[in-house]
């Protein structure tokens, strides 16, 4: 898939340090899994991750604990399995055929199930449709669909908001975003998506502050969202 | 000696011992490498948050399985920190913040990467070189990155802590890639 937007490489990093909350982190790792660009930017930040590794500096206190997990470490090479086969390790009962149409994103599984038919959406507005994830660490993560030809209430960010386009497209002053492309917004963006003509736009997006609406009528229309 | 020289010769002797563990099943070498990292991916796992005896625990167990998987391993594309790192830096999301979708990445057939373990080409002279340029950060670019890798802090919390803008610890931590990327793709 040949992608227009992909995550800003501070993300990356942060993706890549364990840094991003769980729900920015399903939301990077659902464009990651399309985007090689985003792939390649990511084994990047893996390898600075460990260049930094390999410069950290154990003191003495670290030192004088290992002799006793030296010896533990000992007794489990003499005890663990000798060497795993290679297409076994890790393999979980959860592997899927990644072909069904059916199926969400892998990391948006754990928070919305893994059915596409199965959702169960709520309406909001007018032509708009959402999902909050039960599960949370705090930030937001929402499935939402939004009807085509459909004009978003203007919106700004008090943090950062990580959209990925699972299906259709929206234009806003920033581009076209389709299927795959990822708008990954700081809190300095103010913007108005309308999605595309024919198809719903759906898209995950994960946010950590609530969202900033300049006019009344959206004003009004926060609290039903509850964004 | 130059660092830079010792590193690459740092880096090729990790190799060597790496090669050994995964030809020969050389129980010395391993210990070699053992003693080396361990200490380190300890400090890692209780630097973003692991408590003192999860992180001893999962740093065995990273190791461990550097141990079982050694038959993946490629001396001419892969190096041994950076392998290390995923490991801990997985285990770590699994085992400690219970979030399923790290491993499952980790297992996604079309990730063979990261899924063997040991990622693509990357030379010792690069891996060396990007130590170089970690060093040779600026100030701020350096501590922002420290905290991302080291502390595991998000762009907000950062920016809370160092009392800057959100944009600007983006920015920073942007230039700070684009620097280092450099060193990573072994352009000059």
């Amino acid at each position: 898939m040949t992608l227009r937007h992909h995550l800003d490489e501070a993300t990356v990093i942060s993706f890549a340090a364990g840094a991003l909350s769980p729900e920015m982190s399903a939301v990077a790792a659902t464009h990651v899994g399309v985007c090689r660009v985003c792939r390649e930017r990511l084994s990047d930040a893996e390898r600075i991750g460990g260049a930094l590794l390999g410069q950290q500096q154990p003191t003495l206190a670290d030192e004088a604990r290992s002799a006793r997990l030296r010896e533990a470490m000992l007794k489990l090479l003499d005890s663990g399995p000798a060497m795993e086969d290679p297409p076994a390790i890790g393999r979980g009962p959860h592997v899927l055929a990644p072909t069904d149409p059916d199926h969400l994103p892998r990391p948006l599984q754990p928070y919305f199930g893994r059915s596409w038919r199965e959702l169960r959406w709520r309406w909001v507005a007018p032509g708009m449709h959402m999902i909050r994830a039960a599960r949370g660490s705090g930030d937001t993560l929402i499935l939402l669909k939004i009807a085509p030809g459909k004009s978003m209430p203007l919106h700004s960010h008090q943090g950062t908001e990580l959209t990925q386009i699972l299906q259709g497209a929206y234009d806003d002053a920033l581009g076209h975003f389709g299927p795959g492309d990822v708008a990954d917004l700081g809190d300095e963006i103010e913007h108005q998506p309308i999605t595309a003509r024919g198809v719903s736009c759906v898209c995950v997006a994960a946010l950590d502050a609530p969202l900033r609406f300049p006019g009344w009528l959206a004003r009004k229309l926060q609290p039903m969202v509850g964004l | 000696m130059s660092s830079s020289e010792t590193q690459v010769r740092d880096a090729d002797y990790w190799s060597c011992q790496m090669e050994a563990v995964s030809r020969r099943r050389d129980r010395d070498s391993f210990l070699r490498i053992y003693d080396h990292y361990a200490p380190r991916v300890r400090l890692y796992l209780k630097g973003i948050g692991s408590p003192e005896a999860v992180a001893e625990e999962l740093a065995q167990e990273a190791l461990l399985r550097l141990w079982q998987r050694a038959a993946l391993y490629d001396p001419a594309r892969s190096n041994l920190s950076t392998w290390l790192f995923r490991i801990a830096r997985n285990l770590h999301i699994d085992r400690v913040r219970h979030e399923p979708c790290w491993m499952e990445l980790e297992n996604e057939p079309e990730w063979p990467d990261i899924d063997g373990g040991f990622s693509s080409a990357e030379s010792h002279a690069e891996q060396a070189d990007l130590q170089n340029r970690i060093e040779l950060l600026p100030t701020i670019q350096a501590r922002l990155i420290r905290m991302s890798y080291f502390e595991a802090r998000s762009h907000q919390e950062i920016a809370d802590q160092l009392g800057i803008p959100l944009g600007t610890v983006k920015s920073s931590l942007r230039r700070a890639f684009m620097r280092l990327q450099l060193g990573v793709r072994g352009q000059v």
